[in-house]
């Protein structure tokens, strides 16, 4: 085996030529071009856990959103529902003293009536028997005051005994 | 045995087979290296640029694993075209070998081939054209100078004084052994690759003579040097990476 000096020689410089051209022509691409990707991998990665996150904040606003809505709808129910009672109470007690008040008027327009009528009846009763007095009495009473006091006082007698 | 293609010129001795491997190499890898970063693309990497990354990966792997990856990125490059050239230079010689026989005093670009100086007539000289050039120690030779150098160097430059202070440890007694144990590792580095390729390709011309019956034979040999060249080409590398890092980086608590 024959060791040649000039062998060494140019396989040093073809090596040597070779590293300089591979370093500058290619590897030096390919290296930046791998960092690139390095960072748009983690850059991606960051980006999922945060959006994970994110989405995992939205579902619980949205719980809540739909356990408030929830509640409000209750409120709303029970509230209508005690409004509704409260209003039918009050149409019952309008509709109670609305009776009342007719009944009270009734009374009172019957009390009235009966009034007027016993006031009728009085006058009347009075002509009637100033006429079966006068009749009875000619002549014997003319002065028109003594008459009526005298009717008047039989009234009230007769009024007392009903 | 056969001969190489050696001209001479003025004294310098050009061997013109290693010259043509050489560059046949050297071509291969470096189209290989610009097929892949024709077209880089950081979201849609080609099959190509994702098996070069794969490559470099690899070689990223084995820096860190001879020292901090921080320290280690400019070796990077260095391992890449380490493991890549020998790689290819180590299969080039698998698929076939150039062998021409040559009468006496046969020339190329008007030089004489030496081997086929003074041949009586009728005598051939067998020249070797094609093989894997590292199947030549002067190659892994050279390689292992340029690793030797490199190491040396960069221990001088980055680390100097626990460098220096290395080759009198544990005792000054030690400095011829820690010299010879400096050169041991590029002898080792070169004579390793070059014994490894030179009987792989020793193996297949010895399996060819065999004939037809020496055709499975030949399959599973030729899958082994395969990967015989890629195990030889990570050991090259690896090794380059271990010897740097023990000259240019120095451990607190290592000593």
């Amino acid at each position: 085996m024959v060791v040649l000096w000039e062998n060494i020689v140019i396989s040093i410089l073809a090596f040597g030529v070779l590293y300089v051209l591979l370093h500058k022509f290619a590897f030096g691409k390919l290296f930046a071009i791998m960092e690139q990707r390095r960072e748009l991998v983690i850059n991606q990665i960051d980006e999922a856990s945060k959006t994970r996150e994110q989405a995992h904040v939205y579902v619980e606003e949205q719980k809540q959103a739909l356990n408030q809505a929830r509640q409000e709808a209750h409120d709303i129910i029970e509230r209508s529902r005690q409004t509704s009672n409260k209003q039918a109470e009050q149409i019952v007690e309008l509709a109670k003293e609305e009776a009342d008040r007719i009944k009270v008027d009734a009374l009172r327009d019957i009390e009235s009536e009966k009034n007027k009528a016993v006031a009728e009846l009085r006058s009347e009763l009075g002509s009637v028997s100033v006429r079966i007095a006068s009749k009875l009495i000619e002549r014997e009473v003319n002065n028109d005051k003594a008459q009526e006091e005298l009717v008047d006082q039989y009234l009230k007698e007769v009024g007392g005994r009903p | 045995m056969h001969d190489s293609p050696i001209i001479d010129l003025g004294g310098f001795r050009l061997d013109l087979s290693a010259v043509i491997m050489l560059l046949v190499t050297g071509i291969i890898v470096f189209v290989l290296a610009r097929l892949a970063v024709r077209n880089l693309s950081v979201e849609n990497p080609s099959k190509l640029q994702n098996f070069m990354e794969w490559v470099v990966e690899f070689v990223q792997g084995i820096v860190a694993s001879a020292m901090d990856l921080k320290k280690g990125k400019p070796y990077i490059s260095l391992g890449l075209t380490l493991i890549t050239f020998i790689f290819v230079a180590n299969v080039l010689g698998l698929p076939f070998a150039i062998i021409t026989d040559l009468p006496a005093d046969f020339t190329v670009f008007g030089q004489t081939i030496e081997a086929t100086r003074g041949l009586h007539d009728g005598h051939m000289a067998h020249v070797l054209w094609w093989k894997s050039p590292t199947a030549d120690i002067s190659v892994t030779a050279g390689l292992a100078i340029v690793v030797f150098f490199l190491m040396n160097y960069l221990g001088l430059k980055l680390n100097r004084k626990h460098y220096l202070k290395h080759y009198i440890e544990p005792f000054p007694v030690f400095l011829p052994l820690n010299i010879i144990e400096n050169l041991a590792k590029p002898v080792a580095l070169a004579i390793r690759l070059f014994a490894n390729i030179f009987a792989g390709e020793v193996l297949i011309t010895v399996i060819l003579k065999m004939g037809y019956y020496g055709i499975p034979f030949l399959a599973v040999w030729q899958g082994f040097s395969i990967f015989i060249g890629a195990l030889q080409a990570f050991i090259f590398t690896i090794l380059t990476m271990v010897y740097i890092a023990q000259t240019t980086i120095h451990e607190e608590d290592a000593h």
